[in-house]
């Protein structure tokens, strides 16, 4: 039990429950509700996009990576960031230009709306629920080391605010808290990083020699290989990250709360810089907990493993550097994390289901203002529940395994099918369908028969398939079939299809012209 | 939007040349950065000694950590240049465009 930890978590909650209050009253229309009104500016969107990206998983799960294996974390690291890049020049514009408030809305911009949304509606759960689930799971287990509670409580806790935030604040609500939340951990990560440096008298050498000396794989830390060492993992690792995060529904989301494209584009620069920041200091933070935690009888257990697993490499060291306060606050502020990170995914599946099922699909885009965003706050509950139960079922369980395949499932289902149909005049229904359905089919497959599930999960000896992740052949299915099944259509639809591209394609280049004019 | 104004765009030459630059500048920063991840990933699959080689005479920081710490800041330095690009360059031309358009259908 820590009572500054406590203190301090309060504090979050009731602040962020004040913000959920003051957006409810201000959330009225469909477009306040998904969007935040389009009313957020580029430095604040950049602020929040930063944030949804700064997740448990890379404050803590990079951390724990560059703690554990030194220069394989760099790996992470640089694809983390270069996802952003992606984003910037391929995405970003474009997806203001011509969608509304789901990247579901860009893919039906001039292919057949109702087979289309619900593919990416699928999509789009599919990614959203089991990276929903890790952040969860790591909830619970973070709150059960910090504050002593049993670990179903911790996750119940979780699913109520995040139910809370997002039926009744909606976009505006889940904003404000994770650029609140952004930040804070900017803060925490700049005072932890600059501690390190400060105790290494600001010499990268020393801390790298002091790194070296006291883990237990000594100079192998400082060359790769430690943990990834094949080609196909190491690719696959690379366009999960790069092209995966250019299809997290929740972040391509944000760029419909700012008003036009040049938001849009000055949103990701502050990203960019934010998040290529926050990442060079993980590195650091890395290292650092090598040196002052690994060897530290404080945060061992009585078998010499480190306390609440690798995953608290971070938190560890916050203790080294500030005591029980700054323990506190770096805590407080990982709960933060998680809250504002679910909160967001929360919004993308249930947008997918109200946005694009229900009003797209089921009443063919004539659907009613208030039974939407009623069915929206609905699905929002029943995501809520549903999750609270499953994480509570999945409790111990792996949390790189759920986050990776919903950044597998983002990079092989959603990217191919938004990337080709913004470029590729070519692009028909039925391509996008086989493509769509062909990427998440063989995204799933492979990582039920890989070693993750099939081995530590089911408890076979042997993965049928040999690699941890599959992104590199998911994807390829994926553009294989789009390709294939694109260039033989020789419907009337898919040549009706064709000639709608020349009026797309210069909306995506200038903006929607009746809007501006 | 009628057809007759979608082919007057399409042809028009600020369009071709908006769409010829912006081509150019995003592909050739993306396949630079790409580029420099797929060597990374490739080193420390191929040749690890590579990245782990000492650099600077300290002897001690590996290249390894010196190059991922040059892709972030060449990927910011891009990003700034891309945004400066984007606002004096592509913002002026889209702005010119709509206004012929504008102008083109309410005569």
């Amino acid at each position: 039990m820590n009572m500054t930890a406590i203190v301090m978590f309060f504090l979050f909650v009731g602040i962020t429950l004040v913000i959920t209050v003051w957006a409810s009253r201000r959330t009225k229309t469909r477009s306040d509700f998904y969007a935040a009104g389009k009313s957020i500016g580029g430095m604040q969107n950049g602020l929040a996009i930063a944030g949804d990206f700064m997740s448990a998983a890379t404050f803590l799960g990079v951390t724990a990576l560059v703690y554990s294996t030194g220069m394989d974390g760099m790996l992470f690291i640089i694809g983390g960031t270069l996802g952003w890049a992606v984003i910037l020049l391929l995405v970003a514009e474009r997806l203001r230009n011509l969608g509304q408030y789901t990247f579901s809305d860009v893919v039906a911009f001039r292919l057949e709306r109702k087979p289309v949304r619900t593919m990416s509606a699928i999509g789009s759960l599919a990614v959203a629920i089991p990276y929903l689930l890790a952040q969860m799971v790591g909830a619970g287990a973070l709150i059960q080391i910090l504050f002593g509670l049993p670990y179903e409580v911790a996750v119940v806790l979780v699913g109520v605010l995040m139910t809370l935030y997002v039926m009744f604040g909606g976009m505006l609500a889940t904003t404000w808290i994770q650029t609140i939340k952004a930040v804070l951990l900017l803060v925490g990560g700049t005072i932890i990083g600059f501690s390190v440096m400060s105790m290494m008298h600001f010499d990268f050498a020393e801390l790298i020699t002091a790194a070296v000396a006291e883990h237990p794989k000594g100079a192998a830390i400082m060359a790769p290989g430690v943990m990834f060492t094949d080609t196909i993992t190491i690719i696959s690792i690379g366009l999960a990250f790069v092209f995966g995060t250019a299809g997290l529904p929740h972040v391509l989301m944000r760029f419909f709360t700012v008003p036009d494209a040049i938001q849009a584009r000055r949103s990701v620069a502050y990203a960019i810089g934010f998040i290529g920041y926050f990442q060079s200091l993980i590195f650091i933070i890395g290292l650092g907990a090598v040196v002052y935690v690994t060897n530290n009888p404080e945060f061992l257990t009585a078998d010499g493993g480190l306390i609440g697993g690798s995953n608290m490499s971070a938190v560890h060291l916050s203790k080294v550097i500030g005591g029980d306060l700054f323990l506190g606050f770096i805590s407080a502020v990982a709960f933060a994390t998680i809250l504002a990170v679910v909160s967001g995914l929360t919004l993308s599946a249930a947008a997918a289901v109200s946005h694009d099922l229900y009003a797209n699909v089921i009443c063919n885009g004539d659907s009613d203002r208030d039974t939407e965003l009623k069915i929206s706050r609905i699905t929002t509950l029943v995501i809520g529940l549903s999750t609270m139960g499953l994480a509570i079922l999945l409790e111990g369980e792996n949390v790189a395994v759920l986050a990776l395949i919903a950044l597998a499932i983002a990079a092989s289902v959603n990217f191919p099918v938004m990337f080709l149909s913004m470029y590729w005049s070519k692009f028909t229904t039925r391509g996008a369908l086989a493509g769509g359905y062909a990427g998440l089919a063989t995204s799933l497959i492979l990582v039920m028969l890989g070693p993750t599930v099939w081995v530590t999960l089911f408890g076979f000896d042997t993965p049928i398939f040999p690699y941890r992740y599959p992104t590199l052949f998911a994807m390829l299915a994926n553009l294989v079939f789009a390709w294939g099944f694109s260039v033989s259509d020789k419907s009337a639809r898919a040549s009706a299809e064709l000639e709608s591209f020349d009026k797309q394609w210069i909306q995506s280049e200038i903006g929607p012209v009746e809007e501006q004019s | 939007m009628q057809l007759r104004v979608e082919r007057e765009i399409l042809g028009s030459k600020d369009f071709q040349q908006l769409v010829t630059v912006r081509r150019w500048v995003s592909w050739s920063f993306l396949l630079v950065l790409l580029g420099l991840y797929l060597a990374f990933g490739l080193l420390s699959a191929y040749a690890p000694a590579v990245l782990a080689q000492p650099m600077f005479s300290s002897a001690v920081v590996p290249f390894g950590i010196v190059m991922g710490y040059g892709i972030l800041l060449l990927t910011f330095t891009l990003t700034v240049v891309y945004v400066w690009i984007a606002n004096n360059y592509f913002v002026p031309l889209e702005r010119k465009i709509m206004a012929s358009i504008t102008s083109g259908t309410s005569q």
